[in-house]
């Protein structure tokens, strides 16, 4: 109804459609450098009121959403140009502040563990507690590999997914018995096993961790080194910036083509009514395992990732609470749409580090926060929209 | 219509009971539907109507008895494979993916005939976009046949429908797997006259268009089964009453009891 004339409003208009995708592209990073670099808590707080602000608007006067949407559709090439452009390009302009791309970093890392879980949660509502613990297996693999075997970062990424994959499948298969709230009782008790495994193990270095991970190099060029682009210099994080960007990217295409695709739809199904969903054909069992597996290889990418930045892993970098955070993640960002996990993860990274001037109180202020945006928008920033086949 | 007496036996039971725990919801039932024929089940309710589907369809797996879909036993083989093989079926409470469009729901239909795996899906994204675009395709073409209006509203969320409609969305899903066998759990619950005859229309228009499709249709609304089934079983407390034409079955006296309450039949009687 209003979507087609909307759409067809912009297709008479390329030129309106393109300033549309290029504003409100720019917008975004612009808002996301300076709520990066901006220290003073006042600023802080100005900034999330716009974000609140547009919110607000988004909600208030569904036309104007209906429109950028239709305009992102239409022109999805150049919003896809003008995106990896940004990207690319964004640690030129954060003033070689390596706090802030540390952050950017962390977010990414976050947004990929996001989407690994929006398999689950979002698409087959999966109330899988066990996501940290995934990364956590996936940064030990990797982290153990190198560390006894000499195995380099781009043997050890792939491997220690697969193990992640492998633990995601051992997870499932039992889970498969249980539902809703009692399925998230096994993958809580899951994340609780694996935690204590990683604090007791010998080989695992117990509470201390494993310390020590080497640099990954590539072509000659070590990670720990600046960055030298076109005669810019850029700080070390700078590399790992890139590489979990490209991570990001994969995933988005991961999620994409699976969301598109005869299983997304069969997650789905499930989603809303498993006996349903097994009278059209669809093997319930088989599909939420899958979930699980999708998950866990996700996860165990940027655990691996993490691993190699840190340089040191410990078994409290992946307790019950980060499976929570990433949850919530989903849950605010808009369950089963990939722009809004990708928000939500970026959202719930930075808020806690931006409010750190409330000290004590900061993780008052970021619950708060939360609950303001969720209220203007009931359904996560993004919520999921309908398919649209051919046309 | 295609049914004729020398028409094949499709699904046949055989001395179906269902136990839960001390509980006989069903016992020795036994049941035979020919290609191209339209079965009525009428009983009151814990007659055990929706227990008979639930086994046919591999919900429940029988205490004791057998079913077989073309010669083939289906005890044991677990629901989403029944479907594989030809036996669709709708709910009584209808049960659709309201949270996807109209269109989704029927592609989702398409499931049992298409193949793309998560593999396929990310590294060989044309083949599965290919496979999928022609199931949508075959999805709308499926929707105009069963019913315009709903064909229209393609796009809209399934959630949003009038419950005329959810039905003939219901209907349109569970022929979406290309069934042999249809079985309709009370496809004219919460429908008022006017609905269900356009809805009986609709279930003929569709049996028209396949003269091979066998029907199984639960019911409560005398009007449908008195004019659409070739025959009619009767259930009650779990044991079958009677089988044949309705006006057979409805002289029956322990019918008209088990069927309109006994007070009804003493009225009737007096």
């Amino acid at each position: 109804m209003t979507r087609s004339e909307h759409s067809a409003r912009a297709a008479s208009n390329p030129v309106a459609g393109m300033a549309t995708v290029v504003v409100v592209q720019l917008a975004g990073a612009v808002f996301l450098r300076q709520f990066l670099l901006i220290e003073d808590w006042r600023l802080v707080i100005g900034l999330l009121l716009i974000f609140g602000a547009a919110l607000v608007l988004m909600e208030r006067v569904p036309s104007l959403e209906a429109r950028v949407e239709a305009a992102f559709a239409r022109h999805s090439r150049l919003a896809l140009l003008l995106g990896m452009a940004i990207v690319l390009g964004f640690p030129f302009v954060l003033e070689g502040n390596t706090y802030a791309l540390h952050l950017c970093v962390i977010s990414m890392l976050y947004a990929v563990l996001a989407l690994a879980l929006n398999f689950q949660l979002g698409s087959a509502n999966i109330p899988n507690f066990a996501t940290g613990a995934s990364y956590g297996i996936g940064a030990y693999a990797s982290a153990l590999l190198a560390l006894n075997f000499g195995v380099s970062f781009w043997v050890a990424l792939p491997v220690a997914a697969v193990v992640a994959t492998i633990f995601g499948f051992l997870l499932g298969i039992p889970s498969m018995r249980t539902r809703d709230s009692y399925l998230a009782l096994v993958t809580i008790a899951f994340g609780v096993v694996i935690h204590q495994l990683l604090n007791n193990l010998e080989f695992t270095g117990g509470p201390n961790g494993l310390v020590g991970i080497p640099v990954p190099e590539l072509f000659g060029h070590s990670f720990g080194d600046p960055l030298v682009i076109f005669g810019q210099e850029l700080p070390s994080q700078a590399n790992f910036y890139y590489l979990s960007a490209l991570l990001v990217l994969i995933s988005i295409v991961f999620a994409r083509r699976l969301h598109d695709s005869r299983v997304g739809l069969a997650w789905n199904a499930l989603r809303t009514d498993e006996l349903a969903a097994r009278c059209q054909g669809i093997n319930v069992t088989w599909y939420k395992v899958l979930a699980f597996a999708v998950d866990a290889f996700l996860a165990g990418f940027a655990g691996t990732i993490y691993a190699f930045y840190v340089g040191f892993i410990s078994p409290d970098n992946f307790t019950f609470l980060v499976s929570v955070t990433i949850m919530t993640m989903v849950i605010a960002g808009g369950m089963d749409n990939i722009l809004g996990v990708i928000v939500g993860a970026f959202l719930l990274t930075l808020l806690p580090e931006k409010l750190r001037a409330f000290s004590d109180y900061r993780i008052l202020f970021f619950g708060v926060t939360v609950i303001a945006f969720l209220m203007i928008r009931p359904q996560g920033l993004f919520p999921q929209r309908l398919r649209r086949y051919g046309d | 219509m295609a049914l004729s007496a020398s028409s094949p036996v499709v699904l046949e039971g055989e001395n179906l009971t269902m136990r839960f725990g001390g509980l006989v919801a069903m016992a020795e039932v036994a049941f035979t539907l020919k290609r191209g024929e339209i079965l009525g089940i009428i009983g009151p309710n814990g007659a055990g109507k929706s227990t008979l589907l639930n086994i046919i369809t591999g919900i429940y797996i029988p205490s004791s008895g057998e079913v077989r879909l073309e010669g083939e036993r289906l005890n044991g083989v677990p629901a989403h494979k029944i479907v594989a093989r030809g036996i669709a079926r709708t709910f009584q409470s209808s049960r659709l993916f309201g949270d996807l469009s109209v269109l989704d729901n029927v592609v989702i239909g398409r499931h049992t005939h298409t193949k793309a795996g998560v593999f396929d899906a990310i590294f060989r994204r044309g083949r599965a976009k290919a496979e999928l675009e022609a199931a949508a395709a075959h999805a709308e073409t499926l929707l105009k046949s069963v019913s315009r209006g709903l064909h229209e509203q393609r796009h809209r969320p399934a959630g949003e429908l009038a419950q005329a409609d959810r039905r003939r969305l219901e209907i349109a899903r569970a022929l979406a797997t290309d069934p042999k066998v249809l079985l309709l759990d009370e496809p004219s619950s919460g429908m008022d006259d006017a609905d269900t005859d356009a809805l009986m229309d609709d279930i003929r228009a569709v049996c028209a268009q396949r003269p091979d499709l066998a029907l199984m249709i639960i019911e409560h609304d005398m009007r449908l089964v008195a004019s659409l089934p070739h025959r009619v079983m009767v259930l009650d407390y779990g044991q079958k009453l009677a089988d044949g034409p309705y006006e057979e079955i409805r002289k029956i006296p322990r019918v008209q009891e088990a069927y309109l309450g006994r007070k009804a039949t003493q009225h009737a009687g007096a």
